[in-house]
């Protein structure tokens, strides 16, 4: 995939927003790009094909009438009009996608449960979750800014690998997790200095979805060993209460009790 | 993490963290705190305009550095709050001692997820209570990692 992707200093993209060229850090670009080739291979429970899908589908649930109609309804369980589909991913998994998108203070363990029995597993369920979130994020940061959003990438072939860590367990979430306790070999790169926090281990039935979300943590946020250190900023351009005030506000307006 | 680092940021003002709930955004005592959240709150809807004049705002408050910055942390934020609305986790046990007091002063315990975090049970209520005040404080003896 070539760096062509995520070029912000391309004139052509930032100069039209007012952003001057270069302004944007490299490991932000990086950061984007990693997700990128991450999103079109095939991952543990999904193939590429299906992935790049559930990241359409995140994208079209931002236009979808269903979504409007039901995030205004008293229960987010009120019959709809269909979404705005334009993948052919089962109906499950699209409603899936479209709720997690676009009115995700409303999921519960009751409505995991019933998807499950529809069919989506709980594994397919996280691995669908990391890629949703991590498109959102990386289309937030351009939406943020004013940039146009970045095409999907290409889906490549192969057949998901089935994975499912061995020291996945019930923790007090809806999903099983891998605690740093539990990590196995294939795990032991996801918790350094063996601590987490429970939103980082939070995906850890699926660790690349934990990757992931480290690799774009550690750009748009803050490198995580600087996390739980009060004042420390990472090195960017807000100090540490700057950075909080804007996280406190953003998990607030969307009802985000974690 | 904002009252501890505000301290460390800013100790000469005190930081209100009703701002956080949507109160007066000119009132949480951070540095430039009204231009960023009308950013974040501008950056989560759909309005081009509004995004624009938000960000222009920072830009012209921070620079464009810390306006870049600030995108960053919007993008990172949508993306933690469905991870955790998506899972269900519940709140970490030292942060939900560190904030029980908070949380009930702000509302957020009225918040649906709020159902993920068990009720203490008494003697959690009351370690909680004992220790609480003092956990800030052991998080701000951590040393700052050196400068690179």
């Amino acid at each position: 995939m070539s760096d062509t992707l995520f070029n912000y200093a391309d004139p052509q993209v930032a100069e039209p927003v007012g952003i001057e060229l270069q302004a944007i850090r490299p490991d932000i670009a990086h950061s984007h790009r990693q997700i990128w080739r991450q999103l079109a291979r095939p991952g543990c429970w999904w193939s590429g094909p299906e992935r790049t899908a559930i990241a359409q589908e995140s994208r079209n649930a931002r236009h979808c009438p269903a979504c409007v109609e039901r995030k205004s309804a008293l229960s987010p369980d009120a019959p709809t009009g269909p979404h705005n589909a334009t993948t052919d991913l089962p109906d499950v998994v699209v409603d899936t996608v479209h709720r997690i998108t676009t009115d995700p203070s409303r999921l519960s363990a009751a409505w995991l449960s019933r998807i499950n029995e529809e069919g989506l597993t709980t594994e397919a369920y996280v691995e669908l979750l990391g890629i949703i979130v991590a498109v959102i994020s990386i289309d937030g940061f351009h939406r943020a800014l004013g940039l146009p959003l970045e095409p999907l990438p290409a889906a490549e072939s192969g057949e998901a690998s089935g994975y499912r860590p061995p020291g996945a367990k019930d923790s007090g979430a809806w999903v099983p997790t891998v605690q740093p306790e539990d990590a196995g070999p294939n795990e032991s790169d996801l918790y350094p200095g063996g601590r987490t926090g429970n939103v980082i281990s939070a995906m850890s039935l699926v660790p690349d979805a934990v990757r992931m979300l480290i690799t774009l943590s550690d750009a748009h946020y803050i490198p995580m060993h600087c996390v739980p250190v009060p004042g420390d900023n990472g090195g960017r351009a807000l100090t540490r209460s700057q950075i909080e005030l804007i996280a406190g506000r953003v998990s607030s307006i969307s009802e985000c009790f974690y | 993490m904002l009252r501890v680092s505000h301290d460390v940021d800013e100790a000469s003002t005190d930081v209100d963290l009703s701002a956080l709930v949507g109160a007066d955004r000119d009132s949480s005592g951070v540095s430039a705190g009204s231009e960023l959240i009308a950013f974040a709150e501008a950056a989560l809807g759909d309005d081009a305009t509004t995004i624009r004049a938000a960000r222009d705002s920072v830009k012209e408050a921070l620079g464009t550095a810390a306006m870049i910055d600030a995108a960053g942390i919007i993008a990172n934020f949508q993306r933690m709050v469905r991870i955790a609305d998506g899972t269900g986790i519940p709140l970490d046990p030292t942060v939900a001692a560190m904030t029980a007091d908070l949380r009930a002063q702000l509302g957020i315990n009225q918040y649906g997820s709020a159902g993920n975090t068990p009720t203490p049970t008494l003697i959690g209520r009351v370690l909680a209570k004992v220790a609480g005040p003092f956990l800030p404080r052991l998080l701000k003896a951590r040393k700052r990692r050196p400068a690179s």
